[in-house]
């Protein structure tokens, strides 16, 4: 019996040298309840095997991706307000900074909003003789 | 090159292109239908774990490196998830009376149609040994095949295999022809 079931399964892959096929018919023609149980297992093997393609019905690869493209936008809108939250801020120090750059150098141009102004040949003496001094 | 083969569509998803995603889940949807719906019947259940198999594959498509098949990779996925949903209703009816089970034995006496019978049959087997047979006798794949998606070795697959085809004989030889 165990032979058989072993045989009959294999024979699912039909992987059965000759020998086999030869074993298995015999063992069936031999014993009356085999066979009983072979022509049902065959029956159930027809039963089970999917005769036609399934399908979760029409529209579903649209509704998958409606779907993707939901959840993608609201990941944006999240990133968005996310930062959103940190935009007031960050505004807010750099009119502060652009202030004080202004405020320090005494004069409105585009370097001193941007703190760049240039520095004074008598500045660049000093920071030469405090240079040589520390040396 | 072909460029509509599974390879290129995914890199065109990979990059964003939904269109090309769409193609796939046109492509695929057939096979990891038919192996849900062996798993967990044909149920509302069933379509909603589809929707989350496909939402699954696109999200970790930055993980999907091709080292198996793209109907592969799906049906691994499908599997997982139905063995959970399976897990998940298996708890649900440990809190609650399970009426539909006993409504199911009246109904398979009274039912006449086989094939009906069998799936309900299928749907009593342990969740382990549905796997087996929706992938083998169902779906078709071939031992092999069925032994790679499940990441079981072939001898499992044979032993389960053999345990669920008796049990289902046994359980519905006196409807089957002798």
């Amino acid at each position: 019996m165990e032979e058989f079931e072993d045989l009959f399964l294999k024979s699912l892959d039909g992987s059965l040298s000759d020998r086999d096929k030869e074993i298995l018919s015999t063992s069936i023609q031999k014993d009356a309840r085999l066979e009983k149980t072979s022509n049902q297992y065959l029956q159930v093997r027809q039963l089970l095997h999917r005769q036609e393609a399934d399908s979760f019905g029409p529209f579903f690869a649209e509704r998958i991706i409606n779907h993707i493209r939901t959840v993608k936008s609201q990941i944006d809108y999240q990133i968005f307000f996310f930062f959103k939250k940190y935009q007031l801020a960050v505004v807010g120090i750099i009119i502060a900074l652009v202030t004080i750059n202004i405020v320090l150098s005494d004069k409105l141009s585009v370097k001193s909003v941007l703190g760049l102004e240039e520095i004074a040949q008598e500045e660049i003496v000093f920071i030469d003789l405090y240079e040589g001094l520390t040396e | 090159m072909d460029h509509n083969n599974d390879e290129t569509l995914v890199e065109k998803s990979k990059d964003g292109d939904l269109h090309a995603f769409k193609i796939l889940v046109q492509r695929h949807e057939g096979k990891v239908a038919g192996v849900i719906r062996g798993m967990l019947g044909k149920t509302q259940e069933a379509e909603d774990v589809g929707q989350e198999v496909f939402i699954r594959f696109y999200e970790s498509l930055s993980n999907f490196r091709g080292d198996s098949a793209v109907s592969t990779y799906l049906i691994r996925i499908a599997i997982n998830l139905s063995l959970n949903e399976l897990k998940r209703r298996k708890k649900k009816s440990f809190f609650s009376i399970d009426l539909a089970e006993g409504r199911a034995t009246e109904k398979t006496e009274d039912r006449h149609d086989l094939k009906e019978m069998l799936e309900m049959e299928i749907n009593r087997l342990e969740p382990e040994f549905r796997a087996v047979v929706t992938l083998r006798l169902v779906e078709g794949y071939s031992t092999q095949e069925t032994a790679d998606i499940l990441k079981i070795p072939l001898g499992t697959v044979l032993s389960r295999l053999a345990r669920s085809q008796k049990k289902l004989q046994s359980t519905l030889s006196k409807y089957l022809i002798s």
